[in-house]
């Protein structure tokens, strides 16, 4: 059951995020003050530690900047699954995130390679952005 | 020389049994290794007044284990506490050790380690990850991390699957000289290829073990070191690194931490890679240690892939690394027994695995997703 997979927990701090991606935008924390979009989701800037922040829509486009492939299962949710890929996508507009690049096969996904991002919908609540190869 | 160099010793390592323990539990484990650690230097218990802990992976009271270390034991120390860095605890404690000892808190130190990861269960199969976890993309385990590093090692340099299972290899031909080691059924290159698919690029033998055993290195100052058993082994250099951020740093897949670490050890030291004629590098996974090569300065950024080939970080080569088998092929103790084998190392103690006439050994270790990182540089008194 795909529900048995671990799902984000919705408060305060990500719901703006899961939110964006369930209407298909990949949103991330831009710093009020110096500006800096940051990932992973914080209450705080990791650069000029100001509380201020908005929510900003990014291109959806990066770059693999490594990506590696689960054969072991390690949840039994994903017995199913394997193998499957989990990749880091460099975004366009600086910071990394951990995702999954779907529609090649798990092991041809490769680092440097163009990804834009899809959203997966896996609950009424809940869009899984996760990306695949672009050609630009 | 530094304030710290040479004035505290390594005078008594101890381990218990290693590999699948039924029964054992991390306090069973860790009183062995505290009994034995007791008995290779000669120090009686009631003479340990600072008591450094490491949680096991799956000890139910995390951060109080000093309290119930401490209780087990019956020491009431002067100073005490534990923590959790993963396999960056062991040289974490020791160095916090050799400073409390030069500081005048504590006159005898034992740093203690015991796990029954093997039968007891382990959080090494867990998800990293901050407000959201990375489990959300099927991103679980240690494994994960150390294989991102590998990716990208690969991508931009070139390194080679068979690069890494040289590792692998150097680790078990080692392991077969240890009577002590789990895994002593040397391997090939074609064995490294041929097992099973882990997370890819690894296979299951680019990863280490998961065992039970316990670890216990006792730290006094240099002066005192010289009227007990064994001939005192000193810490020469030492040095500590972070990169608390993962995903926000962009490096943080090449452990830059690492090189901060070492480069602290050297300076304190005074020495450099090419004084080092043993090394005891962390290996959770083969990548590690073709990442300590190229920050020791053993090679350059990038050849860490050519240069284990030909066996050259295997006994006989120019830098024999992880000569007990490491946490590859020995024992996964978290790298607490890289720090005993580079003890015995530096007392000519190795027997057929003894690097001849090795006076300098690094010993390093790294841990939790990646972020923790520190270098001891150990000599003979």
């Amino acid at each position: 059951m795909a529900s048995e997979k671990p799902l984000p927990e919705l408060g305060e701090l990500n719901t703006p995020f899961w939110h964006a991606a369930r209407a298909g935008t990949l949103a991330m924390q831009e710093c009020g003050d110096c500006h800096h979009i940051r990932y992973p989701i914080s209450h705080v800037c990791p650069k000029c530690l100001s509380e201020t922040y908005g929510w900003t829509a990014l291109s959806g486009r990066g770059t693999v900047f490594s990506s590696i492939v689960f054969h072991q299962v390690y949840h039994p949710a994903y017995k199913g699954e394997v193998p499957y890929n989990v990749s880091i996508v460099q975004l366009d507009e600086g910071p990394r995130m951990v995702s999954n690049v779907v529609g090649v096969p798990p092991s041809e996904v490769a680092v440097g390679q163009r990804v834009a991002v899809v959203f997966d919908p896996v609950n009424d609540e809940i869009a899984i952005p996760r990306f695949r190869p672009a050609d630009d | 020389m530094a304030f710290l160099t040479d004035r505290i010793a390594i005078v008594g390592v101890g381990a218990s049994e290693q590999g699948r323990l039924p029964g054992s539990t991390s306090l069973t484990l860790a009183t062995t290794a505290f009994k034995r650690a007791l008995d290779d230097c000669g120090l009686d218990k009631s003479e340990i007044d600072g008591l450094l802990t490491m949680p096991g992976s799956a000890s139910p009271e995390g951060s109080l284990n000093y309290l119930r270390m401490g209780e087990t034991l019956g020491i009431d120390p002067a100073y005490t506490g534990s923590m959790t860095m993963g396999g960056g605890t062991a040289g974490a404690l020791i160095q916090m050790g050799a400073m409390a000892i030069a500081c005048g808190l504590a006159t005898n130190v034992a740093c203690v380690f015991g796990d029954a990861a093997k039968t007891g269960g382990s959080r090494f199969s867990r998800a990293s990850g901050g407000t959201d976890s990375w489990g959300i993309w099927g991103m679980f385990a240690a494994a994960a991390n150390s294989a991102v590093a590998a990716s990208r090692h690969m991508a931009l340099y070139g390194t080679t699957s068979r690069q890494l299972g040289e590792v692998a290899v150097a680790c078990r031909r080692h392991a077969s000289m240890n009577p002590s080691a789990v895994m002593r059924e040397p391997i090939t290159i074609e064995d490294h290829q041929a097992s099973r698919m882990i997370v890819e690029p690894f296979h299951l033998l680019d990863c280490c073990l998961i065992s039970d055993g316990g670890v216990c290195v006792i730290l006094t100052a240099a002066e005192r070191a010289k009227d007990l058993k064994q001939r005192p082994v000193l810490i020469a250099g030492m040095g500590q690194g972070y990169t608390t951020q993962n995903l926000g740093r962009e490096d943080w897949w090449y452990v830059p931490h690492q090189k901060d670490a070492l480069d602290r050890a050297f300076a304190m030291a005074g020495l450099g890679p090419k004084d080092v004629d043993v090394a005891q590098l962390y290996d959770n996974f083969t990548m590690s240690v073709l990442l300590w090569l190229e920050h020791a300065g053993f090679c350059g950024l990038g050849e860490a892939g050519p240069f284990v080939e030909g066996g050259r970080i295997q006994l006989g080569g120019e830098l024999p690394v992880n000569t007990a088998g490491g946490n590859l092929s020995e024992s996964y103790m978290e790298g607490w027994l890289h720090v005993v084998e580079g003890v015995r190392q530096m007392r000519g103690a190795c027997g057929e695995r003894q690097v001849e006439g090795a006076e300098v050994c690094l010993v390093t270790g790294r841990g939790m997703t990646l972020n923790c990182a520190n270098a001891m540089l150990l000599h003979p008194a």
